[in-house]
Parts: structure tokens; sequence; C-alpha cells
């Protein structure tokens, strides 16, 4: 066991988006901060959608708008129904926008470049393989056998979240718990983006489709708008895949890519990238009992600190803001002394008090709900073919009533479907 | 004793995901990221294990841009005890007569050095020219295709692996030995040697005042190689097609069948 030269305040795990929002704000309070990353840089092993919430994030870096990496701002809202080539949607245009999107490496390189900025020491390439602890407190981290200690660690190790699996304060993760995410990055001329899509320059467009999208699997396809890329991607819920699925994802990405009427929105399109990714589903279901211990903070992915909406996710303003908390306390808890679990709990308070846990509970209800399969086969089918009987009109035409009563013959009755509705309805 | 080692490692794009520009036929590098030349991990690797066994120093130097730093950072967390990187503008858009010239000459400054040890090849140009090109300007015997290597007085004793046979050379010191790719598993970073490099950025930088060599013979003044042409090759879209059956001679028949359908010609 060897002992590492110099010493540090706090070591974190992870250099994504958790992690290096609180390499920087500790940086900034005069913290001596060292960012331990797995990938080859800060950010490489990031993946999502495509779009963030700037809001949090303006709130921890002050000059975000000026110098973050960011794509286009989302005017357009875009959710879609769709069976077979045919849709169904509803689409929200604004001239205000709360939300960009961005390349997830670039934006985490950013964070990770002004913590640097700020004095934090980020190193790469090296993986984490446990914590260091000394009487059951945690006193810092080993790798390969090297201790590096320091009188805090947060854990931003994402998703899959090996170290506090084998400190015991998760159980393993479950595939219930979890989706796993496929995209497809697609170069395309910018003009042929804003002219597609019926944007303006810098304007962005988020759109989410449920239906027979992924394959008959639980869960939803994506597609969002950068400078010169689109960003199509899907998300299947990982236990419910498990059983059924027929064929690899990124076939099934790549069949609703090649047909209508993505292969016409694409077309020219050129497929530059590709990757997946788990992603928490679970919210405060899977996070750890204690967000803290003694010596320890739990930020981002590995807190579970995802919203899935189904209309929209929100992963990365939680996940950086939940570091900026956790940098918060430990701000606070330095200036009473110690890290002892006491002095670390006002960290829980933080996020109560905070958006992120506030949001997660009031939409608790939601992530049961996304994942029955009506909503992702049957409802869809009804909608549509109501769409149809309404708007294909030869000679006659029905009511919408009639045409709701024909759609859900032999699939459901008009009143569970009511009655589905409005608890999806309350749960949103 | 000890030997005294010098890697040379080259920063390249990751081929792995480089896109080739349809007009032009040359690589898109921009935007796409860099790595350390895989090959030359297998050379690092190697000269660790005999700095291990043997005692001695490992040097790795690198002629590149300013960027490069990262790629001998990287190497550096592998524990080498020393890096250089030479960079200078006029170094640019050298082959490898250039190059090997460039290098050759920097190595000659590091003297006395025992051993060269280079990857075999690079994955951006594969013309596996420097280890041979660095070993002729400096006027010591090289050899290619080294699994491994052992030390006895005073002479390298080379194992390299033929396609029925392992032949074992013995080259005296100083000489060069060009490695084999995947020879063995390079080792992962070690925290503390990065940590350090962090913290003491001890990466030496070497320009061309440090070397003072004649432009004529360096970056692309020196260099007399000219690429005549380049044609990418079509990209094939995949077809997605899958034998359903369970026969194997069907399986078999159905696959030639479709290749003969594509353009195969069975001669």
């Amino acid at each position: 066991m060897l002992n590492i030269v110099g010493k540090f305040d706090v070591v974190v795990v992870g250099a994504g988006p958790a992690g290096s929002s609180a390499a920087y704000t500790l940086s900034k309070n005069g913290f001596k901060v060292v960012v331990i990353e797995r990938g080859r840089t800060a950010g490489s092993k990031n993946l999502y959608g495509g779009r963030v919430y700037s809001k949090p994030l303006e709130e921890i870096y002050p000059e975000f708008k000026r110098e973050a990496p960011i794509e286009r701002w989302v005017k357009r809202e875009r959710f879609s129904m769709m069976v077979g080539g045919e849709l169904l949607t509803l689409e929200y245009y604004s001239r205000n926008s709360t939300s960009f999107t961005a390349y997830l490496s670039r934006l985490a390189g950013w964070m990770a470049q002004k913590a640097e900025e700020a004095g934090a020491i980020i190193v790469t390439d090296v993986r984490v393989d446990d914590l260091y602890t000394e009487d059951g407190i945690v006193k810092g981290i080993v790798s390969g056998g090297d201790v590096l200690k320091a009188d805090v660690v947060v854990d931003a190790e994402g998703v899959n979240r090996l170290i506090l699996e084998r400190h015991g304060l998760v159980p393993k993760l479950l595939p219930r718990q979890v989706a796993l995410g496929v995209k497809e990055t697609i170069r395309l001329d910018k003009q042929k983006i804003e002219d597609r899509f019926g944007l303006l320059p810098e304007e962005g467009l988020a759109w989410f489709i449920i239906g027979n999208v992924t394959g008959g699997l639980p869960g939803g396809a994506f597609l969002y708008t950068n400078t010169t890329t689109v960003s199509l991607g899907m998300v299947v819920f990982l236990e419910e895949a498990c059983k059924k699925v027929q064929k690899h994802v990124f076939d099934i990405l790549e069949d609703l890519r090649t047909s209508q009427p993505f292969s016409d929105i694409l077309k020219d399109g050129v497929l530059v990238e590709y990757g997946a990714h788990l992603t928490p589903e679970a919210g405060l279901d899977m996070a750890p009992k204690k967000l803290y211990t003694d010596g320890l903070l739990v930020v981002g992915d590995a807190a579970g600190f995802l919203l899935n909406l189904g209309y929209t996710v929100r992963g990365v303003d939680f996940a950086a803001y939940s570091g900026y908390l956790a940098a918060k306390t430990i701000i606070k808890a330095h200036s009473e002394g110690n890290f002892k679990a006491e002095n670390l709990s006002v960290y829980q308070k933080l996020l109560e008090e905070s958006f992120i846990i506030r949001e997660l509970r009031r939409h608790r209800k939601i992530a049961k709900l996304l994942r029955s399969s009506e909503l992702f086969t049957t409802y869809p089918e009804i909608f549509v073919d109501v769409a149809r009987k309404l708007f294909n009109i030869e000679y006659t035409s029905p009511t919408l009533l009639q045409s709701i009563r024909e759609s859900i013959k032999g699939k459901t009755s008009l009143l569970s479907l009511i009655v589905k509705m409005l608890s999806l309805v309350r749960a949103l | 004793m000890g030997l005294n080692m010098i890697v040379a490692v080259k920063w390249v794009p990751n081929t792995q995901i480089v896109n080739i520009d349809p007009t032009t036929g040359t690589l898109i590098r921009e935007g796409i990221p860099s790595i350390v030349n895989p090959h030359d991990l297998n050379a690092v690797e190697l000269a660790l294990r005999l700095k291990e066994k043997y005692g001695g120093t490992v040097t790795a130097i690198s002629m590149a841009p300013p960027a490069a730093r990262a790629g001998l950072e990287f190497i550096m967390g592998m524990g080498v005890d020393r890096a250089i990187l030479i960079t200078d503008k006029v170094f640019a858009g050298a082959d490898t007569l250039a190059t090997s010239y460039t290098l050759a000459k920097a190595i000659e400054k590091l003297k006395p050095y025992d051993l060269l040890i280079f990857g075999h090849e690079t994955i951006d140009s594969s013309t596996a020219h420097i280890g041979a090109q660095v070993a002729s300007w400096l006027k010591i015997p090289y050899i290619y295709y080294v699994i491994d290597t052992e030390y006895r007085d005073g002479y390298i004793f080379a194992k390299r692996r033929l396609e029925k046979k392992i032949e074992i050379y013995k080259l005296p010191i100083p000489c060069l030995i060009a490695v084999a790719m995947r020879s063995n598993e390079p080792r992962p970073i070690k925290l503390e040697y990065k940590l350090r490099v962090k913290l003491e950025n001890p990466l030496e930088v070497w320009t061309n005042n440090e070397l003072q060599l004649s432009r004529a013979c360096i970056g692309l003044r020196g260099s007399p190689t000219r690429v005549e042409k380049a044609v990418p090759t079509p990209t094939i879209p995949r077809k997605k097609m899958k034998y359903e059956g369970q026969d194997v001679k069907e399986a078999v028949k159905w696959l030639v069948d479709k290749l003969l359908e594509e353009g195969l010609k069975i001669i």
C-alpha cells in the first residue's frame, strides 16, 4: 500500500456533471480537490439523450450561458404517438426556452475545465477500486493498491455504482431500476435541419415518440437537433426488455431510422457516432438509504437523481446540482470542523429543500405508469386509429365519440381508457 | 548496471472512429480524439518489464503537436521515468524520413542508451518505417516483430514469433527492437504516477532550439514523400439479412448464393 504525494481535502470519484460541479464549487471556495476519472477525458464516458435544462446550471456556473458548449436552445417540443408510419403529434412552440441541446461529452468536458481552472486536479485514465476507511469512516479511496487520503469523498461514479455496492451502501442494481438508452448521432446539413424541423438558426427541437418505435419493448424514442447533427435514440426499460427482446436494440433503432418518416427526415444524413448507456429510472426508490455517511457523499446518477416524465428527461441538471449541494455541505461541515455523518446530514436537508427531491417526490408515481405496456402499444394504436378516422376523409366522417368507440373495440373499454388517462394526468 | 531504454511513441487519431473525406480521400481529423498509438503501448510495457527485471531507466519521446502532451502524460502514468515531447512548427508536415531523422537526432542527445524500443507500426499510417530508419541514422542494428527480450552478457536476445517457429536473435547493445502488436498486455495507469504528473509537471519539451537541425532535413521541406492520389473505398450498407434455418449445409449454400448475388466471383 502506497501513500501518495500531496494531500487533498476532497477526492471526487468521476468527472461527469455531478463530480465536476462539486469539484468546481469546492475549488472556488479554496478546497484542495482531486477528481479521479476512469475515462480518457472528463466526460468521455458520459452519454445521454441530448437535452439539458439550463437554470440550475446557471446558478452553479455564473458564466454558463456565455461559455458553455450549447448547440441549440429547445424552442420546439414535440410529443408523438406513432404506429407504422402514422403519427399523432402534439407540439409546443415558444420563443422562450429553458433548455438546450448539447453534446454531453463536451459539456462535461467544459465543466471539468472550469473545475481545473478553479484549481481542481483532474486525473484521467484511472479507476477507483474502493473507498479507503479507518474505523468505518471514509478517509479516501483505493486505486490499484494506492491509497489516496482525503477528509471527505464525493461519490459521482455514475449509474453503475460498483463502489457503493462493494461497500454495501446500496444493493446490487436491479434491471427494473434502470433503462437502456441507445442513440445514434447523424450528421446533417445545418440548413437541412432547420428546414426539415421548422427551426430558425440556433433553435432546437426535442421530440419524444411512443408507439411501435421500440420493437414492442416498453420505452420510447427521442430525437434532438444539434447544430449540424441529429440525435436519434430510444430508451427501453431493462427488466421488460430482458424478457421480450427479440433482436439487438441497435437493430431496433436502425429499423426506426430507416423507416418512415425518419428515413425521409434524415435523408442524406451520415451516421457518425453511436452509443449506449444505462440510465437510472427508479429515482428515490433506488437512492442509497443514506446519501451520506461518515466522510462520504453520493451525487448524480449514483444517487438515482434522474427524472423521466415520459415527455422529457432531466438528468444532467439534477446531477450537477446535487454535486453543487454536496460541495455546499462540505464547505459547511468544514467550518464546523469535521466530516462525520451528523455534519454531512445537511446534504439531505439541502436536497429536500431543492428541486431535486421535490421533483422526484412529486413525480414518484410516474415511473410505474410509464412501464405499463398499454401506454406503449394499446393507447398509441387507439389514438392513431381515431386520428385516422377523423382526418382521412373520403366522403363521410365519424364523430369523435364514434371513432373512439370503434377504435377501442376489442382492446379496452371506454371506461378503463378514461380511468387510465386520468391516472396518467394525475401522475404527471 | 541496468538498461537505459528509450521508447518512441506516436500520438495518432483514433482510426476506429475516424472518417474519410469522400472528396479528398484524407482522414477527417477534426474533432477526432487522439490516442497513443496502441502498438507503442506494447513497446512501453516491454520496456517497463525489462526495467523491472534488469534495472535501468525508461525515457519516452514523441514528436508531435503540443496536444500530444496528453499522450505522454498517459505513458508517464504507466510508469516511465522521463518523457520528452519534441514539438515545433518547423517539424510539421514530416514524412517518415524527416520524422526518423528528427527522432534520431533527439535520441543522440540522450546518449548513452542501450536499447531503443518502438512499436512496429502506427495505426494511422502503417508504414513500419520509423524504427528501421531511426536505427539506420544511428547506425545500430534493429529487428522487428519482437515479442519478448532478454538481456545477458551485454547482449539483447530478441525473441520473435514467425508463423511456425520462434526465432531468437542476439544483438549487441545499443540496438533497436520493434515490438509486435499485442505481444503483451499494457499495464493500467497508476494513480500515483498520474497524480505526480499533474502535480509536478515533469514533461520536458524540446523545440528545434534544443536540436538545431537544418530546415532542409526536417518538416515538410525535409520530406520527399508525396501522396499521388487517395481513393476512398465505398462503404457497404448493412443488408440485415439473417439465415433463420438450422441446417449448416443449407446455410453455407444460402450464404454463397447471397455473395454471388452481390457480385462475388468463384474462380
